[in-house]
């Protein structure tokens, strides 16, 4: 160590030496390394300071072609987008903004260095329009006795950023989209996936556009119950309302059957009669909360949210929306 | 190790693939390999005969060769739910490597680790599941056996 010391004060270190830090001397030698423990401890100790790396995303990292990934997106997908319209679909305006900051730090010449890129406001926009336009269109259609505001909850869960921003992750939006920020925030990725949906329907039109919506927002609903969507605070009178409205005899609750009345776990079952017949029955550890569990059941009954309903069948073409056309359309 | 020691998942697909329409779930694969070492010969081989027909049949998979001076040559899959899986390929051949990329080919990005059931269902009872009031008489006293 004492020649190590005299060494370093000379400041030249001769051919196999090399200084890491204050108690690191590398010596490059065959066997084994004295250096080695040292050295890996030091690394551990900066590690465990700085904690784990920031998230880089996939652009940054080794074998990621832009162009290639556009391409096998739209095959993956089986659709056939135009390229120039997808790839203006996944660049947000944020980006463009910190782009061109960026180069204004750098010192570029402005007009030499403009960038071309349009941003995705428009493309977002009409998809956001026709994807609302179709959601509510095919819920109508299959629930046809779901009121207004059942339906607009429905549309509104599947196109809010939670439902979006995991199907748009699972689709590899997330790595082809152009932000300022990385992890992508959602209500940009919910912005962009709207961009890509924009894009489809201009480049293949609204049918085609119209199935991939069916098929990738559409199967999101498929184990959630409606009034996971849609908070209806008053079960009862929403009842009351629907049955005058079809004319049928107002709803009246008796308790069905009761057990363990004075244990910590009661349990009711009321049953809702109109008209002297069943309509819905509903278990619940209150009275209370029986009847309304009841209103509940008897609402999913009437609009034909049941939980064993017909799946819908993702096999046909969807003619029930639009007008049966001569063309066979290939069943997806 | 036992059952309740090593992780396990339930039979599940990423975004309900294949009720709509069926999506590749490969999104990427990366082949890692030596020019010259002799564990990536099998490598070499396949990218001479194989990667491109496979490149072709499935579009949807951006495929990248990346030779780099490394002694042990890896398959990287990358799936569409982020999942990243490597595979080292030394010393195989390349109707092997063919297979072995066909295999994660087919396969979801979900970890291969214990699957509780082979079975899953979405709309598990038409009738209404059975709770011990189904098929009793209607009547408001105590629960209590019935008289037959």
């Amino acid at each position: 160590m004492a020649a190590c010391r005299a060494l370093v004060s000379r400041a030249v270190l001769p051919l196999h030496y090399h200084h890491v830090c204050r108690g690191v001397m590398l010596t490059h030698i065959r066997e084994k390394k004295r250096w080695m423990k040292a050295y890996t401890l030091i690394m551990e100790r900066k590690r465990k300071m700085e904690g784990p790396p920031p998230p880089k995303p996939r652009s940054q990292q080794p074998n990621f072609d832009y162009h290639a990934e556009v391409e096998a997106f739209s095959a993956r997908l089986q659709e056939s987008f135009s390229l120039e319209l997808l790839k203006t679909a996944f660049v947000n305006v944020c980006y463009l903004r910190s782009e061109e900051e960026r180069r204004r730090a750098l010192g570029l010449d402005l007009e030499t260095t403009t960038l071309n890129l349009k941003d995705n406001g428009e493309l977002c926009v009409h998809g956001q329009q026709f994807t609302k336009a179709f959601l509510s269109d095919w819920c109508r259609g299959s629930f046809p006795s779901l009121p207004q505001e059942g339906v607009a909850a429905i549309v509104g869960h599947l196109t809010g950023s939670e439902v979006m921003c995991h199907v748009a992750r699972n689709l590899a939006v997330e790595d082809l989209t152009m932000s300022a920020e990385f992890p992508v925030p959602d209500e940009i990725l919910q912005g962009t996936f709207f961009a890509v949906i924009g894009a489809l329907e201009q480049s293949s039109g609204s049918v085609r556009a119209g199935l991939f919506i069916r098929d990738f927002l559409v199967t999101q609903l498929i184990v959630k119950d409606l009034f996971d969507m849609w908070k209806v605070v008053d079960p009862m009178g929403l009842l009351v309302k629907e049955l005058t409205c079809k004319g049928i005899a107002l709803p009246e609750p008796r308790l069905i059957r009761s057990a363990g009345a004075s244990t910590v776990l009661p349990l009711y079952f009321v049953g809702l009669y109109s008209d002297r017949k069943l309509l819905a029955q509903g278990p619940g550890e209150t009275v209370l909360a029986a009847e309304e569990e009841a209103a509940r059941v008897a609402l999913r009954k009437l609009y034909g949210f049941t939980e064993n309903r017909r799946p819908w069948d993702y096999t046909a073409p969807h003619e029930q929306l639009q007008k049966p056309s001569a063309q066979a359309l290939t069943s997806e | 190790m036992t059952a309740r020691g090593t992780p396990s998942r339930f039979l599940q697909s990423v975004l309900h693939n294949g009720v709509g329409r069926y999506v590749c779930q490969l999104k990427r694969i990366s082949l890692i390999f030596s020019k010259k070492g002799q564990g990536s010969l099998g490598v070499r081989d396949f990218i001479e005969e194989g990667v491109v027909d496979f490149a072709k049949n499935n579009s949807g998979t951006v495929v990248y060769i990346s030779p780099q001076s490394c002694r042990i040559p890896k398959i990287v899959a990358e799936y569409l739910n982020g999942n990243v899986k490597e595979e080292t390929v030394t010393n195989k051949t390349s109707q092997e490597i063919a297979e072995l990329i066909t295999k994660l080919s087919n396969q979801s990005g979900l970890d291969i680790i214990r699957i509780r059931k082979p079975f899953h269902t979405d709309s598990p009872s038409i009738q209404g599941q059975w709770h011990p009031f189904t098929n009793r008489p209607l009547s408001i006293d105590p629960v209590g056996p019935q008289a037959k």
